[in-house]
């Protein structure tokens, strides 16, 4: 019996010990984007680092509490963002959200997190309205807008000596808002716009409005969309004749835009905010432990967004427990906040400033750095010059 | 606008026309056999799409490079027999157990059937939910006639359409397969009485209709470039318009439907002075004004109404 | 003959209100998948012990207080989920979803006249609704009113080509309108776009019901319990109409022009103007459905409105028994719910949702709960 005794003392000790560990409160936080449809492929790259960020986390013996991720898909059509926004608001475990690829579903399910009191951080939609068409405290967004991204595109093209647009743009809040201030930007800059078309997300045929614009002569096609109307309209440019530049903008910037052209794709540029994630010391790391994962997808360009915006969720959580409004006052004040987007502060709009903007062509199949491409090295030149 | 302009609208609206026409004569054919209105036929000129996708993939892994009008018979063959045969199977397995069954569960099964295709081939093509890039096999030269261009590829598509659309009329006029289809479209209990057997004409329709979707999406594929899981849904409405402003089950409506719906999509894109995104509620709007005048379809059935 | 005992239908009415309110609260595959297969073994048992003849019997004698009770359980269920946000939404939209159900039921399942845009006529509902309620301060309880008239006075453009077609002819029809609406609603900047349209809450005799209820400190209860009350109070009334019609001349006269409109005509009925009415009926609740759908979820887009969304509709008429308002309810809960309920398996929700159909479809061709032959009272 005696001797028994320190064998039964160690193991009741190793056991509390294993307990301590295993107690650790479950707090969950919500991610939502688009798994499904069109462009599924960003908000599946969204949701694996999101979930990378948790793993990680909860591998960390020092976290406080341990967290589990909500996925779920809002398909990129608001009414369904709406509906599985208001699942994860009304939810009282889910403490913040990881929200939204899709500007649409974004404008749409503000007003859900306001009503709940629930606060979000947007990691990819781009509408400024997001977050500075409300003056929600709950709603905050790591990557930047629309806004500079165009200031920086139509600068840059002009740049380059080209002079004629014409512009292709869905019919949704996002392509209004990049017709909008593209146009802006490049009438200041001197470009001109000889036609600007208007197209339902879903349309398939192109040859009409290619038809016409083949006639008006651009040097340029600017269109503001998403990956599956670009591929579509970059292969049926080639269809048509149009021997015109592509330029997207940041909803273009994926590999399944490039998987979806082939070769069609060389020579597209487009823009993004903030610095490619290899440029940057956490983004390298991001890049070690995605590949380390063995996800089947891609991280996308906005992966280190959302890994970066759940990491800020998951810091203040464990700075002020699981309290959503604890949570969101904490995220209000975020300031030079390390992240593997590079330093993270929210202006009174919960709006992240992101002053970088990174200009991407493609290039053999694969996005590159126009600095890094032989594009700007005089070796290959933009097709239609 | 200028001649030339004209020609090449014309030139784009005809291209619609034949992959319009290809889809409707499908549901005409199976309306003609059965009555019914077999839904899931977009999604089966999606699939066959992507049968023809995976094949040239296939072919060039296992074979290096095929030269490519090679690969263009052997992927166009190979959609066309797996989609007759998935033809032939929803209509043995869903279509001719409902026969009896209220129409409106016909329409609701192969509906269903259709959201089982589009989504099995979301979840288990590889990254199926993305736009895929479908083999350039045709040449791709132009002949530039002053403003108006005319590809090779444009030209090689259309005569495969109008082929096929001629072979369809030879078949079913001249041949005794043809000759089971309209009688058991014209009464199906004389017909089985006069020895024709129903069901083995029924499954016969269903492949010869779903092969021609097959190549309706072969066609599509090769013309865009791109195929995408969820290129059925508007097909298959646009398919289901052309053929119902033919008049059901008539052939020859079904194809002058096809044209009539892409000239209504081009004219509303380009000839009228709002934006050319208006060019479906144009043609929609145009379609049921259309039924409005013509109850019954352009080609209508002689007799008004069959008891 | 001996009057049928009330208890089989007062046990039925509970159990299915104890159902409902337990499959919202489950939260584990299992529990969803366990109350499946108990459904499932309840309606094969059923329909061998004929317990749905038992129930009918029951329920028919003892109308009186088996109805009141219904709605009264109805009530409680709602009740029981006072606390619980997101099941009293999902509940709201089966309400909605059978509300829309009961137009169809008037047209498909009456009148036979076909409708494959209920999801368009439900959009013009909600879009009359966003428009009245941003713009006027018309009383709420009117708007939901016009929006149904609108809808129904919209619908009335499909008349013409309607009643000079038939069976396939005429499902295009509806098809090219509900294609034909929602581009139509994408491409017009006047109306929100693609982007939609926000919807402010309802509010009645000064209530609002986006408040949250506050009992005391720690109780507060969701707001969705004024809507969900609000939609049991419509769809009682939208169902005692369809029931009215059904039972009275009038669906008597469209029992008729269905099955064999020129007999109908012979016997001096006008099958156009039943067809019409029924049509319009159908076409007022569709709005009015669509009406309480954008105040519930405060935001509607033209994606929500397509022609799958009508297809979707046609699936919980059929699905539930053509022509049998009763069998909307259980209709919905596997239309709305189960792929709710199912994210587990989020990505593959959709196919098994199909799949479902077709067996359904399949093995009881006729709906869950079929439409029974007509009783004529002794």
């Amino acid at each position: 019996m005696s001797k028994r005794l320190p064998y039964v003392i160690a193991t009741a000790l190793l056991a509390s010990l294993s307990l301590i560990a295993h107690a650790r409160e479950t707090v969950k936080i919500a991610f939502i984007g688009p798994l499904t449809g069109g462009v599924a492929a960003n908000g599946l790259g969204g949701r694996n680092s999101a979930e990378l960020a948790v793993k990680l986390r909860n591998a960390d013996p020092k976290a406080k509490y341990h967290y589990e991720l909500l996925v779920l898909d809002d398909e990129c059509k608001p009414n369904v963002g709406v509906q599985v926004a208001t699942k994860a608001a009304a939810d009282n475990d889910v403490i913040a959200g990881i929200t939204h690829y899709c500007s649409t579903v974004a404008m749409g399910t503000v007003d859900v997190y306001h009503r709940f009191g629930l606060p979000v951080i947007v990691w990819g939609a781009v509408l400024p309205d997001i977050t500075y068409g409300n003056n929600y405290k709950e709603i905050h967004r790591v990557n930047g807008t629309m806004i500079n991204q165009n200031e920086v595109a139509a600068k840059f093209m002009t740049g380059l000596k080209f002079k004629r647009w014409a512009i292709i743009h869905d019919t949704t809040d996002y392509g209004k808002g990049h017709d909008k201030y593209f146009s802006e930007f490049l009438k200041k800059d001197g470009g001109q716009i000889v036609g600007d078309f208007g197209v339902t997300a879903d349309q398939q045929d192109f040859s009409a409005e290619l038809t016409r614009i083949k006639e008006l002569k651009p040097d340029v096609i600017y269109f503001g969309g998403i990956t599956p109307l670009g591929v579509r309209i970059r292969s049926q440019m080639d269809k048509f004749g149009v021997k015109a530049v592509f330029e997207g903008t940041s909803g273009i910037i994926s590999d399944a835009f490039i998987e979806g052209l082939g070769p069609l794709a060389e020579g597209v540029v487009a823009f993004r905010e903030g610095a490619p994630a290899d440029k940057l010391p956490g983004g390298k790391m991001f890049l070690k432990e995605y590949a380390a994962a063995n996800y089947s997808d891609p991280p996308e360009a906005y992966g280190p967004f959302a890994f970066a915006a759940t990491n800020l969720v998951i810091d203040a959580i464990e700075q002020v427990g699981p309290n959503r409004k604890k949570v969101r006052k904490v995220l209000d004040r975020t300031k030079d906040h390390d992240s593997v987007v590079g330093k993270i502060t929210f202006d009174d709009h919960g709006q992240n400033s992101v002053p970088l903007i990174t200009k991407f062509v493609v290039q053999d199949g694969k996005w590159v750095v126009w600095e890094d491409s032989e594009y700007a090295s005089g070796k290959r030149s933009l097709t239609g010059r | 606008m200028d001649l030339a302009l004209l020609a090449q609208h014309a030139l784009n609206g005809a291209m619609l026309g034949v992959i319009y026409a290809l889809v409707a004569v499908g549901f005409t054919l199976f309306f003609g056999v059965l009555d019914v209105i077999k839904f899931s036929h977009g999604d089966v000129v999606m699939l066959g799409a992507f049968t023809g996708l995976a094949t040239s993939i296939g072919l060039s892994s296992a074979f290096g490079s095929v030269p490519p009008w090679i690969a263009v018979i052997v992927i166009t063959l190979t959609a066309v027999a797996a989609m007759a045969l998935v033809g032939a199977l929803m209509a043995k397995f869903l279509v001719l157990p409902l026969h009896k069954a209220p129409t409106l569960n016909v329409l609701l099964i192969t509906l269903m059937a259709g959201t089982v295709i589009r989504e099995s081939v979301r979840l288990f093509y590889p990254q199926g939910s993305n736009p895929k890039p479908f083999p350039r096999l045709l040449p791709d030269g132009a002949v530039n006639l002053g403003r108006l261009t005319l590809r090779f590829d444009s030209a090689i598509l259309l005569a495969i359409g109008v082929i096929a659309i001629v072979g369809v009329h030879l078949l079913i006029t001249r041949t005794r397969l043809g000759l089971a289809i309209r009688a058991v479209a014209q009464d199906p209990e004389t017909a089985s009485a006069m020895g024709i057997p129903f069901q083995a004409t029924v499954l016969a329709t269903f492949a010869l209709g779903s092969g021609l979707a097959a190549l309706a999406g072969v066609v599509n594929g090769l013309y865009y470039s791109e195929v995408n899981f969820s290129m059925g849904l508007l097909l298959g409405a646009i398919g289901f318009s052309a053929a119902v402003i033919g008049g059901l089950g008539n052939v020859y409506g079904a194809i002058l439907g096809g044209f009539i719906f892409a000239a209504l999509q081009t004219i509303g894109a380009v000839a009228l002075p709002i934006a050319s995104a208006y060019k479906d509620v144009f043609a929609f709007g145009a379609v049921i004004a259309l039924m409005a005048w013509k109850p019954a379809g352009l080609l209508a059935e002689r007799s008004a109404e069959r008891v | 003959m001996r009057t049928p005992s009330i208890l089989p239908a007062l046990f039925a009415t509970v159990a299915t209100a104890a159902a409902v309110v337990l499959l919202l609260l489950a939260d584990q595959e299992w529990e969803v998948a366990t109350m499946a297969g108990v459904a499932v073994a309840v309606l094969l048992g059923g329909m061998r012990l004929g317990w749905g003849e038992t129930v009918h019997r029951s329920a028919t004698a003892h109308r009186r207080i088996v109805t009141p009770v219904t709605w009264l359980a109805g009530a409680v269920a709602i009740f029981l989920l006072r606390e619980h946000n997101f099941e009293l939404l999902m509940l709201c939209t089966v309400m909605i979803f059978m509300i829309a159900g009961l137009g169809l039921t008037v047209q498909f399942g009456y009148a036979g006249v076909v409708n494959f845009a209920a999801a368009a006529f439900m959009g013009i509902g909600a879009y009359t609704t966003a428009v009245l309620m941003n713009s006027t301060a018309l009383p709420h309880p009117v708007v939901i009113l016009l929006s149904g008239l609108v809808s129904a006075v919209i619908g009335s453009v499909l008349l013409l080509p309607l009643l000079r077609t038939r069976g396939h002819y005429a499902a295009l029809i509806t098809i090219a309108f509900g294609i034909l609406f929602r581009t139509f609603l994408e491409v017009n900047d006047a109306l929100g776009g693609p982007q939609g349209l926000k919807v402010p809450g309802l509010e009645l005799f000064g209530h609002a019901f986006n408040d949250a209820i506050e009992i005391n400190d720690d109780v507060e209860w969701s707001f969705y319990l004024n809507y969900a009350a609000g939609a049991l109070v419509v769809l009682f009334l939208a169902y005692e109409l369809v029931r009215r019609i059904e039972r009275s001349w009038m669906g008597l006269a469209l029992d008729a022009v269905r099955l064999d409109e020129t007999a109908a005509s012979a016997f001096g009925l006008n099958g156009a103007a039943w067809k019409i009415t029924a049509f319009s009926i159908g076409n007022f609740l569709a709005g009015v459905a669509g009406s309480l759908y954008a105040t519930i979820t405060a935001f509607i887009a033209p994606a929500s409105f397509t022609f799958s969304d009508s297809l979707i509709l046609v699936s919980i008429v059929i699905l539930g028994g053509l022509g049998n308002p009763l069998g909307l309810l259980p209709a919905a809960l596997v239309v709305v719910v189960l792929p709710e309920k199912l994210q587990v398996i989020q990505e593959y929700r959709f196919l098994l949702f199909a799949i479902l159909v077709i067996a359904i479809l399949l093995l009881r061709p006729g709906g869950l709960i079929p439409r029974r032959a007509r009783e004529y009272p002794e």
